[in-house]
């Protein structure tokens, strides 16, 4: 099986559009992200993010209605695809096995 | 929903750069996710902050993600954007100007009329100027032509003046010392009588070295022109001159009897025509119509006292490389070699003290130049001020043409205002109706370019009278100048549509199509271009006011002498023994009251007063009879007697600016001493008020009146009775021809004369007449059109206004007052540069009138009178309207 390769902030986007329980689009997607992670991210790096995987298949859109804060602009909702969920599960699973493999006691070997 | 009109947009010029930036199947997206979180913002954070945010966010779209568009596919959801020059929406354009134009055919017509009349004169002047910068440009040597010209520098080496002429020496030993000089011509003017078949008459003849058809570019008919002036007796003649003396350019070897003067006698000799050239161009600083060869006599050469002697043009030819102040240096080092002992001769003898530098002038920059203009034998000398201001007037005349045409349309639009409001509604973008309106602007202008040029064709004649030139229609062919035509109009289509253009394309269409829309808001552009027209013509008027009363009075001035009925014969070389016999001739006719005789042109000296100061003064040589004949005055001591024969050796006169000049008390029994002429001495007998010898152009100089025996005269006044015209010319001629079978005969009266000496004034006087009564003219129909435009707009307040009760007089008041009040607001701004640039002027002129106040009066009087006769008609059709008409429908 061919496995897909997420990057980390692309794994963190796709978590988000997942976690979101309204529709999801740019701005909303752009505000979790940054108070998820507590990190400032510019609105074009989410963008460019959102773009990139929907080119690979990972995430895909519809127009929705217009309104009047965006100046009359559609909104770009995303949704996750199949193959998206597989790979975020992929993921998680890689990271519950090592996870599982960490003996016990190293973590408080190091933190002391 | 937030309301979003009621706040601020996000900043416009990010906002265009993203949208330039991001690719289009992403860019709805992105600008909607960024303008939501600006309105956010701006409601967070306030205005300022969402901006700098907008702003700083979109800078993070340009990168080559949102850069690269995507790859032909075009979407269903999107049509293709429509050409903004589709054949079907351009015949719709053209149809619509056509049929706008023709609806308004008074505002169709003032704004071609306007334009043409301006783009005319525009035309003419760029004709003008060409000729003008042209002049003296078609030789093959242009670029290495120069005139050797001298500057005069006192002891202390400050310059006292400069000369454009040079003498016999110059030419040949320059050239001789100088490798870089190829070759030189001398160029000098002469008068020789003629002779054309058994008629004398005299006739300029120009004389110049052997090298003339070398150094500049003449092409003959006929003849060598290397070897055309070689002979001593050969003579070139135009095409003009062998038509008129042998009635055909055939000439080459025919003869024309030339009259020298030979040991005293006067004989004519044969010139034998060895070359016919073409007629000199009229844009050349020499024009000849016979030019003979200059003999110049190996002792005169010879006499280094000749560097000073000053009298023509001398021309060199410079090779191509040759460095322009090096070749001036080598000249001054020449002089001061060649001219030592001559220098030194001039300053014992003469007290010259000043010392001469010799520089080069540029052939091409003679014509116009008022420092070393073409004299002497060269010809059409001009003025560069002429230009600037007929240049001046021809951009005041384009602008307030333009001015109309922008004013009306703009005024004008408010018909059109639904025209617009529709196109925008059914899709017409801004750029599209750009285009429509600039491509009205262009069309009218076609219109109005076409007219100009008929125009031109017919106001030629005319315009070369005013201007002195000899322009011909063939002129207007020439690449340069129809390119100069079509920027010209394209640059005036352009200013004039321009802002009407934009000013239409952004009636909001919403507004438009609402029933009661009004334009009419404050309009200050309107009023104030109406205000720069008005002033642009009243300060021509007040221009023209002041021109008139200062010729006016040029020509009506008391001279200080009496011309009246006084005819001048010209008698070159006559001796005193010669006049004598010719006064007492002519006195045996009834019909003369009496004669004078006189030196010919000028006569100007120096002498010693008070022991050793110089004067320089004009001197007269004349007789008794002079003074008294021309009703000049002797305001102390007495006039010159027949009766005291010691009068023409030992006495002189002098006039009033002479004895101020000298500083005298008591003028009689001064001496004035001729050092330099076996140290004679005068004795001043009579002081002769100032009277105006020369035109009142100059101040009054010293003059000096004396008999001496040796001065011959040049010609003779003859005082007639009132209403003897005929019979006193016929005897005149007859006993001139009689007594000097050989001088030609010529006469003119001295009046006549005295009026054509302020030609250039009158050309001026009529000048600006002319752009005042134009401008005036084009300001006018734009008035005009706004006041139509502006009761139009009115008529239902008029009607209203009538049914309330006013009268027709209040109604035209309340029409005409807005645009009084502008025309008024326009004197602020011409009076002040009026007043300015005519106090200038007048400045130029030694005897001048003062500028009233009346002037401007009557200047404001005119342009306010004009102004309200071309709103009052307009004006007083509309209160005249029966109210009911306009009320009726709504």
């Amino acid at each position: 099986m061919r496995r897909a390769f997420l990057g980390e902030f692309e794994e963190i986007v796709l978590l988000v559009v997942a976690a979101c329980p309204t529709d999801a689009y740019g701005v909303t997607i752009w505000e979790d992200v940054q108070q998820q992670t507590g990190r400032s991210i510019t609105m074009s790096a989410v963008h460019t993010t959102l773009y990139r995987l929907e080119e690979k298949g990972y995430l895909s859109s519809v127009l929705g209605g217009a309104t009047a804060e965006r100046g009359g602009r559609r909104k770009r909702f995303f949704a996750l695809t199949p193959l998206s969920v597989r790979a975020l599960q992929d993921n998680q699973e890689v990271r519950n096995r090592l996870w599982k493999a960490i003996p016990q006691d190293k973590f408080q070997l190091i933190v002391g | 929903m937030a309301n979003e009109t009621n706040q601020p947009r996000p900043p416009r010029l990010p906002d265009r750069l993203l949208e330039w930036c991001c690719a289009p199947h992403l860019l709805e997206d992105v600008q909607g996710d960024l303008y939501e979180v600006y309105y956010k913002r701006l409601a967070q954070a306030g205005p300022v902050r969402a901006r700098r945010e907008f702003t700083l966010a979109v800078f993070h779209y340009i990168t080559p993600f949102f850069l690269k568009r995507k790859p032909q596919e075009t979407r269903s959801d999107e049509y293709p954007a429509p050409s903004l020059l589709s054949l079907s929406m351009f015949r719709n354009y053209l149809t619509i100007a056509l049929r706008t134009l023709a609806h308004n055919k008074a505002y169709s017509i003032i704004n071609v009329v306007g334009l043409s009349i301006g783009l005319a004169v525009a035309m003419l002047i760029i004709l003008y100027t060409k000729d003008e910068v042209s002049y003296d440009r078609f030789h093959a040597n242009t670029p290495t032509l120069y005139r050797i010209t001298s500057r005069q520098l006192t002891p202390a080496g400050k310059q006292e003046g400069v000369e454009g002429n040079t003498g016999n020496l110059q030419g040949p030993k320059f050239s001789a010392g100088i490798p870089e000089i190829q070759s030189f011509v001398r160029y000098r003017e002469d008068r020789h009588d003629i002779k054309r078949g058994t008629e004398v008459i005299s006739q300029t003849v120009y004389a110049a070295d052997t090298s003339f058809f070398s150094v500049f570019s003449f092409p003959l008919l006929s003849g060598d022109p290397k070897t055309a002036l070689q002979q001593p007796h050969s003579v070139v003649i135009s095409a003009d001159m062998a038509e008129k003396q042998f009635g055909t350019t055939e000439a080459l070897g025919k003869t024309i009897p030339v009259k020298n003067t030979i040991d005293a006698k006067e004989v004519f000799e044969p010139y034998t025509v060895t070359g016919v050239a073409q007629n000199s161009p009229q844009n050349s600083s020499i024009k000849f119509d016979m030019l003979i060869p200059m003999v110049v006599s190996q002792e005169e050469m010879a006499s280094l006292e000749n560097w000073f002697n000053i009298f023509q043009n001398t021309f060199v030819v410079l090779s191509p490389n040759a460095d322009l102040r090096a070749v001036e240096a080598k000249m001054n080092r020449i002089y001061l070699a060649d001219a030592q002992a001559s220098i030194k001769m001039m300053a014992d003898k003469f007290g010259v003290k000043t010392k001469t530098e010799y520089a080069l002038q540029p052939f091409t920059a003679m014509h116009l130049s008022t420092e070393l203009p073409a004299t002497n034998g060269l010809v059409d000398k001009s003025n560069p001020n002429f230009s600037y201001i007929l240049t001046g007037i021809a951009l005041f005349i384009l602008l307030i043409a333009c001015i109309n045409f922008v004013n009306l349309t703009v005024a004008r639009s408010l018909k059109r205002a639904k025209e617009i409001g529709v196109r925008k509604v059914v899709g017409g973008g801004r750029t599209q109706l750009v285009i429509q309106f600039l491509g009205e602007s262009f069309l009218l202008c076609f219109g109005a370019f076409v007219l100009a040029l008929l125009l031109v064709l017919v106001s030629l004649p005319t315009f070369n009278q005013l201007a002195n030139k000899q322009l011909a229609l063939s002129y207007l062919f020439d690449v340069k100048l129809v390119v100069g035509y079509v920027a010209l109009f394209l640059t005036t289509a352009f200013l004039a549509g321009f802002y009407p253009a934009l000013v239409l394309s952004n009636y909001s269409p919403v507004q438009t199509l609402y029933n009661r829309f009004n334009l009419a808001g404050k309009n200050y552009l309107q009023k104030s271009l109406v205000v720069l027209q008005f002033a642009l013509a009243s300060f021509l008027i007040i221009a023209t006011l002041i021109s008139y009363a200062q010729f006016n009075y040029l020509t009506t001035k008391d001279l200080g002498y009496d011309d009246k009925g006084l005819v001048s014969v010209g008698k070159p070389r006559l001796t005193h023994a010669e006049a004598n016999v010719l006064t007492n001739e002519l006195l045996k006719s009834q019909t003369l009251v009496d004669v004078a005789p006189k030196n010919g042109g000028q006569w100007g000296t120096v002498a010693k007063v008070n022991g050793g100061t110089e004067i320089n003064f004009a001197y007269e040589t004349v007789s008794p009879s002079y003074l008294p004949m021309l009703k000049i005055p002797v305001v102390q001591g007495r006039n010159f007697s027949v009766d005291l024969p010691t009068d023409s050796t030992q006495s002189v006169l002098v006039n009033e600016a002479f004895v101020k000049e000298a500083g005298w008390k008591n003028p009689i029994g001064q001496v004035v001493n001729f050092w330099y002429s076996n140290d004679e001495k005068y004795i001043v007998v009579g002081v002769v008020k100032d009277h105006h010898f020369n035109d009142l152009n100059k101040t009054i100089t010293p003059q000096l009146f004396t008999m001496k025996p040796r001065n011959m005269y040049g010609r003779v006044f003859i005082k007639i009775k009132p209403n003897t015209e005929t019979a006193s010319l016929r005897h005149i001629e007859r006993v001139f021809k009689r007594l000097f079978p050989l001088t030609p005969y010529a006469y003119s009266f001295m009046d006549e004369e005295n009026r054509k000496r302020y030609e250039s004034e009158a050309k001026w006087k009529q000048i600006m007449l002319f752009g005042a009564v134009l401008t005036i003219f084009i300001s006018c129909i734009g008035l005009f059109g706004l006041a139509t435009l502006s009761a139009e707009r009115r008529t239902k307040e008029i009607g209203i206004r009538k049914v309330l009760g006013a009268s027709v007089s209040s109604i035209i008041q309340l029409l005409s007052a807005d645009f009084l009040t502008l025309v008024a607001l326009s004197f602020l701004v011409a009076f002040p540069a009026a007043w300015y640039v005519m106090r200038e002027w007048l400045q130029n002129y030694p005897y001048r009138v003062d500028i009233s106040i009346w002037t401007f009066v009557a200047a404001s009087a005119l342009a306010i009178l004009v102004a309200f006769l071309t709103v009052s008609f307009q004006s007083i059709t509309t209160a005249l309207t029966n109210p009911i008409k306009s009320l009726r429908s709504e």
